[in-house]
């Protein structure tokens, strides 16, 4: 499904051609316009609110990337994915806050970026050892240590220790000025929007190149059919575990480029329902493809947002209304996973395939 | 010894809800293969509707009865609806969209009935604690087990000797071969929704009568999943030792543990015992080991 038919008439002659990143002209041309929306014209146009939808959807895409390496290309479905974003998230708060960064490193920027990279490893780490289980069982029991990843990391031991660490009580906050790359002081939607453009396209291409390595194919193999993924050779417990370890690492990068934008960090940001969420999310915008991701983020962030500006206006007529949002958002986020699940199975992606497709023969389709 | 065994009564009582609620989950996988994650919210759906009857004054055994009423309705609703078009696709999309259910159930919940812990007023069972022998138990505590093991007795009554249960045993069994000898599969399914709908409604009352009532009563439904991956997947007997065994855990975890691990532990303790027990018998412990071939 991933792979797009050429156009008529383009053939490759050698496999540097088929290894490309852009197979045609037009797909160059269009990723460049796609870059040059991305990093020119929204800053320009977008205001701050819509800039921080951009990044509500940047951060989903980190999330459901790792959710969908996991589930969609190594078939382990994970149901805790909450815990490994937290774990990054709240290993760099710490290290900011506690750990005694040298002078230079402080002025220069450099604490951050450098937290980041130990929260993705510490991430990585974490989500190997919930990943150990994989060993052993499959299928539905798999999903019961995920859950219980969650609810052992998140509920248990950063509720009730990690959150201990410096008396501050429930939540971290973080004072302005101390999240800091190179330069620029992370203090407004603009750069933490830039942050997650890099963020996203870094781990769009990290996923990308392993998908298309001996490591992406292991996964797919094992994905298909894992009895005989091993007959053929593959230490399937050993790329299962290495699934877990990039997931984790994603996940992690995801938390701690979600501190940025918040100013205050505590477990309730990262609740078994954001679990739940980033598999909804793949499960609409596809599952196996790396599209899917994005475009499963983009559109709940939109039509949430959308349901949300929805109830604005009604809510000067039912006051309770504005209340209840949160349950309406949940309602609907069930309805729509089961809607979906039901008469689009294949998801958003599929869609999206489908029209390149249609377009690359166009007018002359057979 | 005292307080264990006060804990350990505790324990066998309160699983024996469990025990029933997962008797529910186990009747779905059975007999449609699917895997439930909605079973705590159906837990609370069945403690709420059964709250608002008794709360408009009507007896409490009327008020679970009416609730068993529209579970049953709701069980045969929620498989025609949803889960009847989903035979034969993939396991991850079934488990997704039970997921979505359990989203779109709390949802309703938490818009129709809010978030604030409800009791039952005035209180169905009387504070007074009873003694026996030496210990001494809430009546909430022993009403609930005798209640729990009734309708677990009428139920595997029902599986055992009534037309449908047989009907429902078969599909269990071969879903090919009891097709073929004219069992309507369609029906089956819609029974055992309806049954775990019921089940999980009572085994939500009982709970809410224990503590009030709340989201939180979800999250007690959502320790089934515990229960059966203890017992094995698809073994009756199997959910309702698991049911109890769940139950006396936590409650020796939450008598004895605290002390350490201050807070949450009676809640971890089940996730992380089964984490553990899952690696060492991956099927539970009457759960049907499938041999796997390319």
């Amino acid at each position: 499904m991933s792979t797009t038919w050429l156009p008529c008439s383009v053939y490759h002659q050698d496999y540097a051609q088929d290894h490309r990143w852009w197979q045609t002209k037009f797909i160059k041309g269009k990723m460049i316009l796609l870059f040059v929306i991305l990093f020119v014209v929204i800053p320009l146009v977008a205001d701050s609110y819509l800039l921080s939808i951009c990044n509500l959807i940047g951060y989903t895409v980190l999330g459901a990337l790792g959710v969908q390496l996991l589930i969609g290309f190594c078939g382990q479905i994970t149901l805790g994915h909450a815990a490994f974003i937290a774990v990054g998230a709240y290993t760099s708060t710490l290290l900011i806050l506690e750990f005694p960064w040298p002078k230079f490193m402080l002025d220069y920027g450099i604490a951050y970026p450098v937290s980041i990279i130990i929260a993705a490893v510490v991430a990585g780490i974490w989500s190997v050892l919930f990943g150990l289980p994989s060993a052993r069982v499959k299928g539905f029991y798999l999903i019961l240590t995920t859950m219980a990843a969650q609810f052992i990391t998140v509920d248990f031991i950063i509720t009730q220790y990690v959150s201990q660490i410096g008396g501050r009580g429930q939540a971290f906050s973080l004072p302005p000025g101390t999240i800091k790359v190179g330069p620029w002081v992370i203090d407004s939607e603009l750069k933490v929007y830039f942050i997650m453009l890099i963020m996203v396209i870094l781990c769009v291409i990290i996923m990308v190149n392993l998908l298309r390595s001996s490591v992406g194919r292991a996964w797919v193999a094992i994905r298909d059919n894992d009895i005989s993924a091993e007959v053929m050779g593959i230490n399937v417990f050993k790329y299962k575990l290495m699934a877990f370890y990039v997931a984790g690492f994603i996940g992690g990068i995801a938390g701690a480029f979600w501190i940025s934008n918040l100013a205050a960090i505590s477990p309730e940001h990262f609740p078994w329902f954001w679990s739940l969420w980033l598999v909804g999310v793949i499960l609409i915008g596809g599952v196996g493809s790396i599209h899917g991701a994005v475009f499963g983020s983009i559109f709940m962030v939109v039509v949430m947002e959308g349901l949300q500006l929805a109830v604005i206006p009604l809510a000067d007529i039912y006051p309770k209304l504005f209340i209840d949002f949160l349950y309406i958002k949940e309602a609907a986020f069930g309805l729509a996973i089961c809607v979906f699940m039901i008469f689009e199975p294949k998801g958003l992606a599929y869609r999206w395939w489908q029209m390149k497709n249609y377009f690359n023969l166009w007018p002359f389709s057979y | 010894m005292e307080v264990f065994l006060m804990a350990l009564t505790t324990g066998i009582m309160v699983g024996g809800i469990y025990a029933l609620v997962a008797l529910g989950w186990v009747l779905i996988y059975k007999c449609s293969g699917v895997l439930n994650l909605a079973m705590g919210e159906m837990t609370l759906i069945g403690a709420y509707v059964s709250l608002s009857f008794y709360s408009m004054g009507i007896p409490f055994i009327l008020a679970l009865l009416f609730s068993l009423i529209v579970g049953l309705v709701l069980g045969i609703l929620t498989e025609r609806i949803f889960l009847d078009k989903l035979i034969g696709e993939p396991v991850l999309t079934v488990i997704m969209v039970t997921v979505g259910l359990s989203f779109f159930f709390k949802g309703s919940v938490e818009l129709i009935w809010g978030t604030d812990t409800r009791v039952f007023t005035p209180p169905v069972f009387s504070i007074e604690p009873t003694h026996i022998g030496p210990l001494v138990i809430g009546q909430v505590y022993l009403w609930s087990f005798l209640a729990a093991i009734i309708l677990l007795i009428i139920f595997v009554g029902f599986f055992k000797y009534t037309r449908w249960g047989l009907a429902m045993q078969a599909c269990a069994d071969d879903e090919m071969a009891a097709l073929s000898l004219g069992v309507s599969a369609r029906f089956v399914y819609a029974a055992a929704w309806a049954i775990a709908f019921m089940a999980a409604g009572v085994g939500g009352t009982l709970l809410g009568n224990i503590n009030g009532l709340n989201i939180s009563v979800g999250y007690l439904g959502l320790l089934v999943l515990p229960a059966v991956v203890l017992g094995g997947l698809n073994s009756v007997p199997g959910a309702i030792v698991g049911g109890i065994a769940i139950g006396i855990l936590q409650n020796l975890c939450g008598t004895y543990l605290d002390k350490y691990f201050p807070g949450g532990i009676k809640e971890i303790a089940p996730f992380v015992f089964m984490a553990v027990f899952l690696l060492f018998k991956p099927h539970g412990l009457w759960g049907w080991e499938r041999i796997e071939r390319v």
